[in-house]
């Protein structure tokens, strides 16, 4: 019985073809507004780290000043200082723990006929690579020695490998960055993080990678000053030194513990470091000491833009409304077949019957509408990712959402046939015949 | 006149009118605001820069590959501003530690009283050994341009204090001082015993801060006199050129750069155009979607309209047909329908206005949008009230070009 609706129903949107073709386009331009939004927010928002995101803890210690200050109020950066950074990684606390701060450094190719630029990339402690899972494909992290005497190592993205040594394994190779020769101790495979979560300061948010990567305290012996954002309360005074001395803020901490569990224990151990830092006269506004994690923390950093909720929100308003469009459309066409369905009940047909043809008619709709608004969504998405970058990272549809779009699609078009199927149903046979 | 029957004859049969006068709801609840964002956000990209010429000003970043000591990058930066002065076509060059709109770059919190608890403002510093006043073209307004002893070298290794004089922009001077004049006035970077006072000696007309922030904050900058050295390796030239000669020029300065430098060089060039850009793709890109949307928007509803009128149109053939047997004129059938439609219009324009405001609190709410002034409603109202007569008067003229003996025929 299906096929044979199935085929009834292709045979009257065939009759039609401009309403058909009207209802088909709205359904589609509807569905592909709020897919191709509703794509780029799932690519903004999904975790970029499934696996561990909730064992990876960011802590924000509220070193502020107490003037202007009132309780409860948000830190005023969402990075903290060199001295607690410092304290942090000396703490011990979970399985393994990282300090990072985005650099950017010149490199001298070995190679005479590519000309000096400038790297851009992170200096973080050794585990980083470790607690977030960055791929090598040669060699590996530098050593806990390499991290302790602020060795001259250096890690390299692959794309910057290639563009300095072809496909030859470059480890133990020496490279002159800033003008110091260092030693490539590895080289990672392409990663990139949608969103860049473990640095939300400085450069883009998707669609960015790291060229290079040196250890923390490297960074630090060479003076490096931050790839990002710093903030700071009071004059912090001149010269290096006088920066890691100050209460400026431009430094990352995180946590990898073994369990989410152990989430009470760190916030413990954090408690008990702020009560200590006090006595010595230090973090005055005694306020909360936070800890996030991966989840947490993207909402708090408002790393999804409001403008992408504001696109997604009017796209569904507009879904909405091309909805309404189609039920009239529908109600008009089903409307047209009053006779056709009194013939049909006086023959025998069953009102579930009736129901259940006009359904799978506006399921074509819906079917051919949806494929049609899929196409579109991936033009819509094609033509996105031209305006940039940052856009284009998040501007590719995946399986789910592909899946999201067709059960959406369906499911609005069967929705919007619901009224004038019922309507249809309605239809009394009698009065139908006599007015033949 | 006629509205009763019409009336009637519209509750007799609900479902069509409803979906018609809800179409024209949602139409104009997303339209309103849409129009009311796009309007926002080409505001914001059209606040004036306060350059005089921006498609002829551009900038170089220069990295030098040799670890100098602070001595030797303060001569290497008077040796290139003076090696770029030189370039044909080059009307002006200042080193300076930021560019407006380049979304890189230092603010400082600066209050009128030292003792205040919370800053009065933030501005964003633009620190210059030369004059910005004559590169950027800026409009002085109040007091003078820094004066060439003013403009001091310091080595920011060894020195954190601010120089002291500095030049404000109106709507930061405005804002420290409202309804009084600037010059004169001593201002504070920071508060609290750190802070440092400095004397305000002139004001400009406009400058946008490095960040293009929205809201007063784009527009509050401060200029301080200094050529800054020492720990920062990377050093930034702003040019103005002659107008028109912007891309020759950016070849020959690069070029000559690198020719009087023994040591490698790692430069980079960008207009002040193409930070424009950048700073408001999103904003553009935004618009670019509603505008979209909102067109598709109008052409659906138009043929909602259309297609249910024209439904009921041929739904009603016979009764057109007896109405014209019985004496009524084709004007007759032509205001029945347009009367019915502008009714069913306005029950969706009185719901679209509702729809509307309530869409806008929750975009206040929830994204901190801004309010939606009561023009685009009242705009709206009257586009959709022309829309539904518009897309009403086909089907009604046909109905109205029914001849009563084909439409009687049957009966």
């Amino acid at each position: 019985m299906f096929g044979y609706y199935f085929k009834l129903g292709v045979r009257s949107l065939r009759r039609n073809p401009a309403l058909t073709a009207l209802m088909v386009l709205t359904l589609a331009v509807g569905v592909a507004a709020s897919v191709s939004t509703l794509t780029i927010l799932h690519m903004m928002s999904s975790d970029p780290i499934p696996q561990k995101s909730s064992r990876l803890f960011v802590p924000l210690i509220d070193n502020g000043p107490v003037e202007g200050y009132t309780p409860g109020e948000d830190p005023d950066d969402i990075q903290i200082s060199y001295k607690d950074a410092v304290n942090l990684l000396k703490g011990g606390q979970g399985v393994r723990r990282t300090a990072l701060y985005g650099v950017s450094a010149p490199i001298q190719p070995p190679r005479a006929d590519i000309q000096p630029f400038n790297l851009s990339g992170l200096a973080p402690s050794r585990d980083f690579f470790a607690m977030f899972d960055v791929p090598f494909i040669h060699g590996q992290a530098w050593t806990e020695q390499d991290e302790t005497r602020g060795a001259d190592v250096v890690v390299l993205s692959r794309e910057i490998a290639e563009k300095l040594y072809g496909d030859a394994n470059p480890v133990g190779q020496r490279v002159m960055l800033m003008g110091f020769p260092f030693t490539i101790v590895g080289v990672i495979d392409n990663w990139m993080p949608l969103p860049r979560f473990y640095r939300l300061n400085g450069g883009a948010r998707y669609g960015a990678g790291e060229e290079f990567f040196i250890p923390f305290a490297t960074s630090i012996r060479h003076e490096l000053t931050h790839n990002g954002s710093m903030s700071c309360s009071g004059n912090p005074g001149a010269g290096f030194a006088a920066r890691l001395a100050s209460e400026c803020t431009w430094i990352t901490v995180w946590f990898e513990t073994a369990a989410a569990s152990d989430r009470a224990d760190l916030q413990a151990w954090l408690d008990n470091y702020a009560a200590d830092q006090r006595k010595l006269g230090r973090l005055k506004r005694n306020a909360v000491n936070r800890l996030y994690d991966v989840p947490e923390w993207l909402v708090f950093t408002k790393v999804v833009g409001k403008d992408s909720k504001l696109q997604t929100w009017l796209a569904f308003g507009f879904l909405v409304l091309c909805l309404v469009n189609t039920v009239g459309l529908l109600l008009a066409k089903f409307s047209v077949r009053a006779s056709e369905i009194g013939v049909r009940r006086a023959l025998g047909a069953s009102r579930a019957d009736i129901f259940r043809q006009f359904l799978i008619e506006t399921g074509v709709v819906g079917l051919v509408g949806g494929v049609l608004g899929l196409v579109l969504a991936f033009g819509a998405l094609a033509l996105i990712s031209m305006q940039g970058k940052q856009t284009a990272a998040v501007a590719h549809m995946d399986w789910q959402m592909l899946f999201v779009t067709f059960v959406m699609s369906v499911g609005a078009a069967v929705l919007a046939g619901l009224l004038p199927t019922w309507r249809a149903c309605q239809v009394t046979p009698a009065i139908q015949l006599k007015s033949q | 006149m006629e509205i009763r029957p019409i009336l009637s004859a519209l509750l007799r049969n609900k479902t069509g009118p409803i979906l018609v006068a809800l179409q024209v709801a949602l139409s104009l609840a997303i339209l309103a605001n849409a129009a009311h964002i796009v309007n926002e956000r080409r505001a914001v990209a059209a606040r004036p820069s306060g350059l005089s010429d921006e498609h002829s000003t551009f900038y170089i970043t220069v990295r030098s590959l040799s670890n100098d000591t602070p001595e030797q990058q303060l001569a290497n930066i008077k040796r290139q501003t003076a090696l770029l002065r030189a370039v044909g076509g080059v009307a002006s060059v200042a080193h300076v530690s930021q560019m407006p709109l380049s979304r890189s770059g230092s603010n400082t919190s600066v209050a009128v009283d030292p003792r205040q608890d919370k800053p009065s403002a933030v501005a964003s510093q633009f620190v210059s050994g030369d004059s910005l006043v004559q590169t950027f073209g800026l409009k002085l307004v109040e007091g003078r341009d820094f004066l060439p002893a003013e403009l001091l070298d310091i080595d920011t290794d060894t020195t954190s204090d601010p120089p002291p004089q500095v030049i404000l922009t109106k709507p930061l001077a405005d804002k420290l001082w409202p309804d009084q004049p600037a010059v004169g006035k001593t201002m504070y970077f920071g508060t609290g015993k750190d802070s440092r006072g400095v004397q305000v000696v002139g004001v400009v007309q406009a400058l946008m801060s490095a960040h293009g922030e929205v809201g007063e904050r784009g527009e509050q900058s401060v200029l301080m006199p200094g050529r800054l050295y020492g720990s920062e390796p990377v050093v930034l030239y702003a040019l103005r050129t002659e107008p028109g000669q912007r891309d020759r020029v950016m070849k020959e300065a690069e070029d000559a750069l690198h020719k009087s430098s023994a040591t490698p060089m790692i430069t980079k060039m960008k207009t002040v155009d193409e930070d424009r850009k950048d700073r408001y793709r999103a904003d553009v890109a935004l618009q670019w979607m509603l505008v979209t949307v909102s067109v598709l928007l109008l052409l659906i509803t138009a043929s909602g309209i259309v297609g249910m009128a024209s439904l009921w149109v041929t739904q009603r053939r016979k009764q057109i047909g007896v109405r014209r047997a019985l004496g009524a004129r084709k004007t007759d059938i032509l205001r029945y329908f347009i009367t019915e439609n502008f009714m069913i219009t306005s029950a969706g324009v009185f719901g679209g206005v509702a729809l509307g405001l309530a869409l806008n609190q929750l975009l206040v709410s929830k994204l901190e949008m801004a309010r939606l002034p009561a023009g685009y409603l009242v705009f709206g109202a009257l586009g959709f009230w022309l829309l539904g007569v518009a897309a009403a008067y086909g089907p009604a003229w046909r109905a109205a070009s029914i001849s009563p003996a084909t439409a009687t025929r049957s009966v």
